[in-house]
């Protein structure tokens, strides 16, 4: 069969009447969880997981899909509104989305995040259908040697995510690093940094810190207000993007989309390494860095494209070689196996219909995004105008809800509460937890491929040159450094010559 | 002195507040299940298959609660601290209630906590790339012997059952092997398929499920054949003494009234007996392998001391 019959054929599976109301309700529950925060798809889809016994294969996975992707959409709601990430992916949506709602520009980056997101989600669906097998023999090919040299560059491209100084933006990474040491070291089974608490044994959740960081400073610095005001300072002045919006995006959502469908490839990356790094990446290539984090438009459309292309390439490596990529994609594999299938190159080959049918679910399912999404921008404004003394309680009472669900323990919410404090006053001394996430998520991948590597390698660091991919990376590495280092080499050295002249 | 006075009454209160509940048992409120893994693992999505047929069984509901952590210690804990009333029952899975014990300080004395009943055995087995040269485990042996340190096997982490598996490889063909830690089963899986490394560790469930076309198994290490994989050989067939498997079921507090724990072992035989749940089993590749609370017990020192030795083996290595 050729490519437009597949494709065919699996919009003729995905379009009948029970597929498409599955796919909406999925989609309907995602936007649900990734508003609240805490609450995220991989719990969501298991608690739901026996239910799917009793669906038709199909429609059981379009289901569980439309939970995730519809997530990533969701999550960026409260992401702009009010300074809390709803999804772990939509965190370094904060840093610009709400700024731009404290402009009264709330409308735009909603409407600029569904609409980027819708693209990138097509991109990425396509991407699925024309280049699957393809893209997974490359994912393949990143051993633990490229992931090193990858996550270096990472680290670096990390300082470009604070607009402060690069000093406090190396401190925050350093603090990030070590937060991510924290638990049992996998090589030896030493426990480390826990203090003896065996809630750390297994580190501290991404979740805890994004929402003591974001969430719970946000409140207590809103203390310093009164409270009978509306959240927002600027009054709302239009609830759909200007042209100048668009005119500034669109490069941003193509770039972002490119990230995310890359690094949503790969194994343990997904959704929100990809979003930290799309944001990164457009930094690094506007005109005009100094204005991220002050609430341009850009800063919102590249990471909620990339979470979204993320969030649709991840099912790459499982469709097509039948191995997940993360605990998400872990927990779709036993929807699959539920229903007695088993992911993989068989599949593609003897159930055609199960293949093509979820992947143009999955584009239907991001048109449905954007159509439910679309409208209830202007009521999701109008959150804004609750007096916070009644909102953040709310908040408040959600992000607990949220945290101990994780792990059904309160350690979590005390944890979170702690990293509150923490995150004020790092507020206060002007330091920005950007990069201090990004740390944290990128540490642990870095230590434990840098080990594997060596073991492998009984000890020979070589192999990071040897490899193309690694050597390529370690180049592009250089070469930042370079770019960072000299201008600032060349200005002092300027100034030094003109102090000796004087 | 009121407080005195006072203890006997308490004392007495709770005894008889304990054979009340005796009575009503197991109608009179659900019994929590605390699973030590997060939603969406091997034993919580075993489990929560499970949980209809025991709620058919025994009249009750049986609500999952995760407690994922440390291994399985959080949830240990929690059932240690829990009241033995029959309300609260816990996953136990081998080897990692075992081995916890071995090198650290528990927050749970594992003498309170006694298994109601095994439902799976799982047994390790060690897996090459589809065209990999070797064919068999003495091929491994064989470049092993010549090349120390060579061979590379991807392991779930240290003290793991592909671990502890490999470890008894090494001792029992005189060789050197390579533990390289991973995430987890998927991420040691793409590691293979990549080439990055030589050999991984996989328990025959996850690779019976797996497309069979992109692996190759070398052995089973179990005494005897599993049901899902029996045209693969044991180590031992093979003339290797490698015993390990992985081992989940249900455990309650020792002071639980024995009652109560044989009606709850009793209930889950005839769950997994009946044919409905065995087919949704058989579907997600778990291989059943029911066994008493009691006989799980008595084959648990065994097992503890297998795992001590090889502790001490690590103990010397490092």
């Amino acid at each position: 069969m050729s490519f437009i019959d597949l494709l065919m054929l699996g919009f003729g599976e995905a379009m009948t009447l029970q597929n498409l109301s599955f796919c909406l309700l999925g989609a309907l529950l995602g936007t649900l969880i990734g508003v609240l925060p805490g609450i995220g798809p991989t719990a969501t889809i298991a608690v739901l997981l026996p239910i799917t016994f009793f669906l038709p294969p199909l429609a059981g996975i379009i289901m569980l899909a439309g939970i995730y992707y519809g997530a990533q959409y969701g999550g960026t709601t409260t992401a702009v509104l009010v300074n809390l990430p709803g999804e772990a992916s939509s965190v370094v949506t904060t840093l610009d989305g709400y700024q731009m709602a404290q402009q009264g520009r709330a409308g735009a980056a909603l409407a600029v995040a569904a609409l980027g997101s819708f693209f990138a989600g097509t991109v990425a669906t396509f991407a699925i259908a024309v280049a699957g097998p393809t893209l997974s023999s490359f994912a393949l090919s990143f051993g633990p040697a490229e992931y090193v040299s990858l996550m270096v560059f990472g680290l670096l491209a990390a300082t470009i995510l604070a607009s402060g100084t690069v000093l406090k933006a190396i401190g925050m990474i350093l603090i990030g690093l070590l937060l991510g040491m924290v638990g049992t070291d996998q090589s030896t089974g030493q426990d480390r940094l826990t203090f003896g608490a065996i809630e750390l044994f297994d580190g501290i959740d991404f979740i805890v810190i994004a929402i003591g960081l974001f969430g719970f400073s946000e409140i207590i610095a809103n203390l310093e207000r009164s409270g009978s005001e509306g959240v927002t300072l600027a009054p709302i002045s239009r609830l759909w993007p200007t042209r100048d919006d668009f005119r500034r995006s669109w490069a941003a959502v193509l770039r972002g989309t490119g990230v995310g469908t890359f690094l949503g490839l790969l194994p343990g990356g997904g959704a929100t390494l990809a979003s930290f790094s799309a944001y990164s990446f457009e930094k690094k290539m506007s005109k005009r860095p100094q204005d991220f984090g002050t609430g341009v438009v850009e800063g919102v459309a590249a990471p909620e494209a990339a979470n979204n292309a993320a969030a649709q390439s991840s099912f790459i490596p499982l469709l097509t070689l039948g191995i997940p990529s993360n605990n998400m994609m872990a927990m779709m594999l036993s929807a699959f196996m539920i229903h007695g299938i088993t992911p993989g190159p068989t599949v593609l080959a003897n159930q055609p219909e199960i293949f093509w049918g979820l992947v143009a679910s999955m584009w239907i399912g991001n048109a449905l995004l954007v159509i439910i999404n679309l409208p209830m921008i202007g009521l999701w404004v109008k959150l804004l105008t609750v007096p916070y003394r009644l909102l953040y309680p709310a908040i408040l009472l959600f992000c607990c809800i949220g945290v101990y669900s994780m792990n059904n323990r309160i350690f979590d919410v005390m944890l979170a509460a702690g990293f509150g404090l923490v995150g004020y006053v790092f507020r206060k001394a002007k330091c920005e937890p950007g990069p201090l996430l990004l740390g944290f998520v990128l540490g642990p991948l870095l230590e434990s491929n840098l080990r594997r590597t060596l073991l492998i390698e009984q000890g020979d660091p070589s192999i990071f040159v040897e490899r193309p991919i690694s050597l390529t990376m370690l180049i592009a590495t250089v070469v930042l450094l370079g770019l960072m280092i000299f201008p600032a080499f060349r200005k002092s050295r300027q100034e030094a010559f003109q102090e000796e002249e004087g | 002195m009121k407080a005195f006075t006072a203890l006997p009454l308490a004392a007495a209160l709770s005894a008889g507040m304990a054979s009340a509940a005796l009575a009503d048992w197991p109608t009179d409120r659900p019994i929590e299940m605390i699973v030590a893994f997060a939603p969406g693992g091997g034993t919580d999505i075993m489990l929560r298959t499970l949980a209809p047929f025991l709620e058919a069984e025994l009249g009750t509901q049986f609500p999952v609660l995760n407690r994922p952590g440390a291994s399985g210690e959080i949830a240990y804990t929690a059932l240690s601290q829990a009241r033995p009333d029959g309300h609260t029952v816990s996953s136990l899975n081998t080897p990692g209630f075992l081995t916890m014990r071995i090198d650290r300080k528990l927050r749970f004395d594992p003498a309170e906590i006694c298994p109601i009943a095994r439902i799976v055995e799982d047994p390790g087995t060690f897996i090459v790339q589809p065209d990999s040269e070797f064919q068999s485990l003495a091929d491994v042996v064989a470049f092993a012997k010549e090349n120390p340190g060579a061979v590379s096997v991807a392991t779930t982490g240290m003290g793991t059952d592909e671990h502890l598996a490999m470890l008894q490889l090494e001792q029992a063909a005189g060789i050197d092997l390579t533990a390289v830690p991973f995430g987890g089963a998927n991420e040691a899986k793409t590691a293979l398929l990549g080439g990055h490394v030589t050999m991984i560790g996989l328990n025959v469930g996850e690779y019976a499920t797996s497309d069979q076309d992109s692996f190759r198994a070398l052995a089973q290490f179990s005494e005897e054949r599993s049901t899902l994989a029996p045209d693969l050989p044991t180590a031992k067939e093979l003339g290797y003494d490698v015993i390990m498997s992985s081992e989940r079921g249900l455990a309650a507090r020792c002071d639980v009234p024995e009652e109560i724990r044989t009606r709850l072992s009793q209930a889950v035989d005839a769950a997994i007996a009946d044919p409905e749940f065995q087919g949704k089993a058989k579907q997600q590749g778990i291989p059943l392998s029911y066994q008493s609370g009691a006989d799980w017990s008595a084959a648990m020192p065994a097992r503890l001391e297998r795992y001590t030795q090889i502790f001490q083996l690590i103990k010397q290595e490092q």
